[in-house]
């Protein structure tokens, strides 16, 4: 990129935008509302990629409903967030859709949650139950967080549905999830996903009486039962990073460790359900038995098997002493001799190449066009990883290599998780073998009101990122964008015009967690295709 | 003795579990996933994940019901056959767990058995297995419980947070 930062901040201003804030890492503009697309254009061709935005209820600061959209210039290592006001009579914005594809969900969850109008666009109810009611906006102040409108009778569906009855709730699925294929013979044509079973309205209770700063990390945990260290962590920097707390370089150090064995126990979890998917359950098996021993040795490092509950303000609760340290240098080196075994024999396996080679394919400019992260943007040749671009924690003591692919496909995407567990191990080891002394928590902080802050983790499956805004005694706003928001539109394009049998498997190789997504999302689509079947995915 | 009764006695060995996630976080489902796989391995006891509540003697119920969920869940439950058993898993399957009283959630398996009488839904026998996630051995020692094969060590009491 030949733009520096200074260089893009000026040409917002000399388009209009007011800048806000000045941050080390991130800069505030405010916009018009009704010229937002504009911005996003230029922000997209400057090599931005989309992060997310958030709709605020800001009535009880500035009487106006306020909408962020935040994009990440990777390549600088630093945000852009863009701020647009409506006035609550005349509650819409500027649609960015045109531009920036990515931006379609989240466009949608603010006019569900916080009832502002995204203008220009198709809309539809999105993150809702259908009989939620009209003009109920959970998000906004004036909704009481446990607030519950009376369900309707239950629809007996089953005389409507002629497909295979299995969806949402499938055998090897932990997780209620729909999707809805359209094909023309054995080719698919296009892909619907219906989720929005998981939302439990994390983001509400967080700024509801219940919570309190130090308690919502608890709940950021439990998110997701996978990656819920990610999200704690997430959720943390944002607010430290905020309140300008001062985190001791151990306790960041003890927090990229726990990451990283959060890392090795869901790469391993997903290449057993890979494995499962192409009918290999052997090599399932083998994956999810040495993967116990990454549980077990989170439950002795942290004193859980998962949801370690850890993290505080300021550091964490739990120190790493000398026994942890064999402990883990142990496992990390039986760990990498029975994982080359395993994906020695995985990978020499006739079928599982055949399979995983050629299918899925997600072109870099697609990639890049809808913003995809994590494993799903580097097996497409996409150079993100947000350890490298944003390095935080302690991440920027270790070397460790981004492996990246260019094919695209299933095979692809299984490489690079194979090679990230290999470094995984190493950044373990050396994190602990440059594990600093010192204290692991700050003694005392204090959390000014009104502050921003954008913070972004790689999870396993890509960028998580978290948006807080302070308030007394509890964030006044946060917003959580999970990786798997951002890569399940890239499914579409993954799919269409492969054969039926590869879906399962390409479903999967994005990785999906929708208990992080789906706190918010469904995605729906056209209607009238010819015939429609529905399939399952395992894991 | 009744036909049910009867059935509830023949359930001893070899019992097919459904997994039934009405929207949880994931930790208790791979909690599952890891009772099912070579560690802890509960297929040596016949115990083996089916595709359809019709074909299971035990639901194994994560999540805490989410709004969206409840049809289905309610669904799934009437596809099974009775003697209908439910092993409700988790903080959230007990009782909600950290979002109990969330706009969006039902809030447990007590508010779920409450909508299951008022829609014609019987369960037959429930067994609670606390822990945020739950641990595969507790997941195992659960099921036990429910067949009756082991006696229950603790006591039963009833909690029930205000509705204010």
């Amino acid at each position: 990129m030949s733009k520096t930062f200074d260089d893009i901040v000026k040409q917002l201003v000399d388009m209009g935008g007011v800048v806000e804030e000045l941050k080390a890492s991130e800069v505030y503009v405010r916009v018009p509302r009704d010229r937002l697309r504009n911005f996003a254009r230029f922000l997209y061709e400057s090599g931005a990629y989309f992060k997310t935005c958030v709709g605020v209820d800001e009535r009880q600061l500035n009487n106006m409903f306020a909408v962020y959209y935040i994009f990440g210039l990777d390549e600088l290592g630093k945000d852009v967030v863009l701020r647009a006001l409506a006035p609550e009579d005349d509650a819409w914005v500027d649609s960015i859709t045109s531009e920036v594809p990515a931006a379609d969900w989240c466009e949608l969850e603010f006019r569900d949650l916080v009832g502002i109008e995204p203008r220009n666009r198709l809309v539809r109810r999105l993150v809702l139950p259908e009989d939620w009611p009209d003009g109920v906006y959970p998000l906004r102040k004036e909704f009481k967080y446990d607030m519950r409108p009376p369900v309707g009778a239950f629809r007996e569906e089953l005389a409507e549905e002629t497909g295979i009855p299995v969806g949402p709730y499938h055998p090897a699925l932990h997780e209620p999830e729909y999707f809805e294929l359209y094909v023309e013979g054995e080719k698919i044509v296009d892909v619907a996903y219906r989720g929005f079973h998981v939302h439990r309205g994390i983001e509400k209770l967080a700024e509801s009486p219940r919570f309190t700063y130090k308690q919502v990390p608890f709940l950021a945990e439990r998110i997701c039962g996978i990656c819920g260290f990610v999200h704690s962590t997430c959720y943390l920097m944002a607010l430290e990073k905020a309140a300008g707390i001062e985190v001791p370089e151990r306790a960041e150090f003890i927090r990229s460790i726990v990451l990283e064995v959060e890392r090795l126990h869901s790469h391993l979890l997903w290449l057993g359900v890979a494995a499962h998917l192409l009918g290999y359950d052997a090599g399932f098996m083998h994956a999810w038995r040495i993967r116990e021993r990454v549980m077990v040795l989170a439950e002795y490092l942290t004193g859980s098997r998962k949801t370690y509950g850890i993290n505080i303000i300021g550091g964490v609760r739990k120190d790493i002493d000398l026994d942890k340290i064999d402990k883990t240098m142990r496992t990390m080196a039986s760990l990498k001799e029975e994982f080359s075994k395993l994906t020695e024999v995985m990978l020499s396996v006739p079928q599982v190449k055949s399979r995983a080679s050629g299918t899925g394919i997600l072109s870099k400019s697609e990639a890049r066009a809808l913003s995809v992260v994590g494993p799903v943007a580097r097996a497409s040749g996409l150079y993100r990883d947000i350890r490298k671009d944003y390095p935080y924690l302690a991440y920027k003591r270790v070397s460790f290599k981004v492996p990246l692919y260019t094919e695209g496909d299933n095979l692809a995407r299984l490489l690079v998780r194979v090679d990230e567990v290999y470094e995984s191990i190493e950044i373990i080891k050396q994190l602990i073998d440059a594990l600093p002394g010192g204290s692991i928590s700050v003694e005392e902080y204090e959390i000014p009101v009104g502050r921003k802050a954008v913070a972004a983790i790689e999870a396993p499956r890509g960028e998580d990122v978290h948006f807080i805004i302070t308030g007394v005694g509890r964030p006044y706003r946060w917003r959580v964008r999970a990786p798997t928001y951002q890569n399940i539109p890239a499914l579409r394009a993954m799919l269409r015009g492969t054969p039926l049998a590869d879906a399962p498997l390409t479903i999967a190789s994005i990785d999906p967690c929708f208990s992080c997504t789906d706190r918010v999302v469904v995605y729906d689509m056209r209607s009238g295709r010819r015939s429609s079947i529905r399939i399952t995915r395992g894991g | 003795m009744s036909n049910l009764a009867k059935a509830l006695k023949a359930i001893r060995k070899s019992i097919w579990v459904y997994h039934l996630n009405s929207g949880s976080c994931n930790a208790c489902d791979i909690e599952v996933l890891d009772a099912l796989t070579p560690y802890f391995d509960v297929e040596r006891f016949g115990v083996k994940l089916v595709g359809s509540p019709r074909h299971a003697d035990v639901i194994l119920l994560t999540g805490p019901i989410t709004r969206e969920s409840l049809p289905k869940v309610v669904r799934a439950i009437r596809a099974m056959p009775r003697p209908r058993l439910i092993l409700a898993l988790g903080s959230c399957g007990v009782g909600g767990g950290i979002w109990w009283d969330s706009y969006s959630t039902t809030g447990g398996f007590k508010k779920l058995e409450d909508i299951l009488r008022e829609n014609g839904v019987e369960i037959d026998r429930v067994v609670y297995v606390p822990g945020c996630p739950v641990r595969p051995e507790a997941i195992i020692y659960g099921i036990l419980l429910l067949l009756g094969a082991v006696e229950q060590k603790s006591k039963r009491v009833e909690v029930y947070a205000s509705e204010s």
